[in-house]
């Protein structure tokens, strides 16, 4: 090793007063963990909200006839007389590599009566073989079970059960204007609940055999409103969207294809929002650490300034005081980033994989309409880790240009004679 | 979520037919000229005109819309302005959906699953069987001179027909959805031509015709309305009357869930 005698003796120097060191060290680490925690935090926060924003029920994209969206008209279906065959659209799109699964879905507007009282709500008509491929929204049964495919069964939210008083096994009205113009009505039976915890699904939405739903609104079995996609992480959506539009082309209908960063700008605006924070937390966190660190330096060269006049004195140049300094707060980043390192990536570990509960302090809540668990889920976020790591090295580097400007240009004379 | 967009649309659903406007013109009497003819007056009798005593009637409700056409043969009772019954006779597919309005509450009798159910009030401003009339148009049992200002803002010639054009503004303590209605009544008969009704912006949203003036039963009424949205181009409601009597032997035991589920 023949590293130059300046970071030797700036290295040694750290451990002058070790205990100082060792303080100044940890309050740069905490910085380092502060930023990462953070960073993780609200990354968690992002995917959380991502996840079941779009896992719950949205899917990651959606493919609809042109005019379906925003007034979701009975008679804007693909398939259809004029329409494409959906099953096509299904095959051609699950041929994409992003494309996980895909599941057709019909909607309605109608009353659900359970007889004492009467409520409007959504309709929806899912495949029950092909819809948990798309959403969680069959997974979150809380009572029951799924409805037989084609029979008059439904799933309705817990807080519509509430509102009608209806239990598992009751009878309930439904009455939905039909694509006929008729006012299409059958009994059905609820053969189970689910609970997301949101509040706009638990009370709207009736989940119904897709089949059944289309003999309500008086719909051919080929005509469907809406297919529903996942894809393998949200992130690919856009991607695969792209390449949806150019696949489903020959098919010759016009259809309209959204990820869910057009089907829920505000989450992705969202999304970039926190990233474009991140860089704020870091400077905000390494300007206090910056001058604590500073302080030291000048205490330490302050200390120490007999010494450096003494080796001014004997011809040392004054830049090589001033590297020596440097490499002494280098020398100081590199062991408050191992130790920052060390404390920090065993911890984000254990909480990435086992998420601390946080319901004493709220339950379940709602952001943007994306249902966030009660947990503190840290992300994995290695390129905000390595700039960070980078940032608290500069930091330390910058703290220690004062102090190091002040020590090489001591003026020796004055300084040992003690003025 | 986008579910607001749903959810509105979930309570415009189609409910209830344009009962008050049925039964308002099947009541309608005969007025005699030479009345006093101060806007209110003449307002308060049209009105007084269009509700009343009891009648029974037939009556054929034409929709048009975009996506389709249909026709309901409906069988009408009502009994003042609080209650009327509706039953459909035709097609069969629907034969026996009944309507019973009995104050400011609605019930629905569907013979298909031998059910009734009571129309909450969030869906008051949906409408009835894809008509262009309104739940709201049922239950509206005020009396207009008692929620409007009415002022005459036209009286002379339109169409070779002397009639007087009279605007509606609501006062500021009544709870009625229209920002105006322009009411357009023959000076000749007293017989309401065409209301227009405007929203809260000023907009014109809709607009009632009123046509084929003709004695049935003992008076004379306009055995015509036409309903044109202006937000749906080409969609329009047409209800005529096939036949009226007045003045029958029912009370108010005979708007009950019973007679609802029995059709009579």
């Amino acid at each position: 090793m023949t590293l130059p005698s300046w970071w030797l003796i700036g290295w040694r120097n750290l451990g002058r007063n070790p205990r100082r060191t060792f303080i100044t060290a940890l309050g740069l680490a905490a910085g380092y963990f502060a930023v990462i925690f953070m960073v993780g935090f609200a990354d968690g926060l992002k995917v959380e909200m991502i996840d079941n924003g779009t896992g719950l029920m949205t899917g990651q994209i959606q493919i609809h006839s042109p005019g379906y969206r925003p007034d979701r008209s009975l008679y804007e279906t693909i398939g259809g007389r004029a329409g494409a065959d959906f099953e096509a659209v299904i095959r051609t799109a699950v041929r994409d590599p992003a494309v996980v699964a895909a599941a057709p879905r019909v909607y309605g507007a109608g009353l659900l009566s359970s007889g004492q009282s009467t409520r409007g709500g959504m309709l929806m008509g899912i495949d029950l073989d092909r819809e948990p491929g798309v959403s969680r929204l069959m997974n979150s049964l809380s009572q029951g079970r799924a409805p037989a495919p084609a029979a008059n069964e439904l799933v309705i939210g817990t807080k519509m059960a509430g509102r009608l008083e209806l239990k598992v096994g009751n009878e309930v009205i439904l009455v939905a204007p039909a694509a006929d113009g008729s006012m299409g009505n059958d009994l059905f039976r609820v053969c189970g609940l689910y609970r997301t915890g949101m509040a706009d699904l638990d009370g709207a939405f009736a989940l119904i055999p897709i089949r059944s739903l289309q003999r309500l609104l008086a719909l051919d079995p080929g005509r469907i409103h809406e297919i529903a996609l996942s894809t393998a992480d949200p992130w690919l959506a856009p991607e695969a969207g792209r390449r949806l539009v150019a696949a489903l082309a020959p098919l010759g209908v016009e259809m309209e294809v959204l990820d869910w960063t057009g089907l829920r700008p505000e989450m992705l605006e969202y999304a970039l929002l926190m990233d474009s924070w991140y860089s704020i937390v870091v400077i905000i966190v390494f300007a206090i650490a910056l001058f604590g660190v500073a302080n030291t330096m000048l205490m330490s060269t302050f200390e120490r300034r007999r010494e450096f006049s003494v080796m001014l004195a004997l011809g040392v140049r004054p830049h090589q005081i001033l590297l020596t300094v440097v490499s002494e707060a280098a020398a100081l980043g590199w062991i408050s980033l191992a130790l920052g390192v060390a404390v920090t990536f065993p911890l984000i570990a254990w909480w990435h994989h086992y998420p601390i509960d946080l319901s004493w302090i709220y339950g379940d809540l709602t952001m943007l309409g994306a249902l966030i668990r009660p947990v503190l889920r840290i992300e994995y976020n290695l390129p905000v880790s390595a700039w960070t790591g980078l940032a608290l090295l500069l930091t330390a580097v910058t703290a220690g240009l004062y102090p190091a400007a002040r020590a090489a240009w001591l003026p020796p004379a004055d300084t040992l004679s003690g003025q | 979520m986008k579910q607001t967009e749903h959810q509105r649309r979930g309570r415009c659903i189609l409910y209830t037919l344009g009962l008050p406007l049925l039964s308002m013109t099947l009541t309608a009497a005969g007025l005699t000229a030479g009345e006093r003819h101060s806007p209110r007056a003449i307002i308060d009798r049209v009105d007084q005109v269009l509700r009343g005593a009891s009648s029974r009637g037939l009556a054929t409700m034409r929709v048009v819309t975009r996506h389709w056409e249909r026709s309901l043969t409906m069988e009408v009772w009502s009994l003042g302005s609080d209650y009327s019954l509706v039953r459909v006779l035709a097609p069969a597919k629907e034969a026996g959906t009944s309507t019973l309005k009995a104050s400011r509450d609605i019930w629905n009798y569907l013979p298909k699953v031998d059910r009734t159910i009571k129309i909450p009030a969030s869906m008051m401003m949906g409408s009835w069987m894809g008509s262009h009339f309104t739940n709201d148009d049922l239950v509206k049992e005020s009396r207009l001179v008692e929620d409007y200002e009415i002022e005459t803002t036209f009286e002379g010639t339109r169409e070779n027909v002397k009639v007087w054009e009279f605007t509606l503004t609501p006062r500021p303590e009544a709870a009625v959805v229209w920002g105006k209605i322009d009411y357009r009544v023959r000076q000749r008969d007293f017989m309401p031509l065409q209301a227009r009704y405007f929203d809260e912006e000023g907009e014109l949203a809709r607009t009632l015709t009123f046509s084929n003036f003709r004695r049935m039963g003992d008076r004379l009424v306009p055995a015509r309305l036409d309903m044109q949205p202006h937000d749906k181009p080409g969609e329009r409601t047409t209800v005529s009357y096939d036949e009226l009597q007045f003045d029958l032997d029912i009370d108010k035991s005979f708007f009950s869930l019973r007679t609802l589920r029995r059709g009579r």
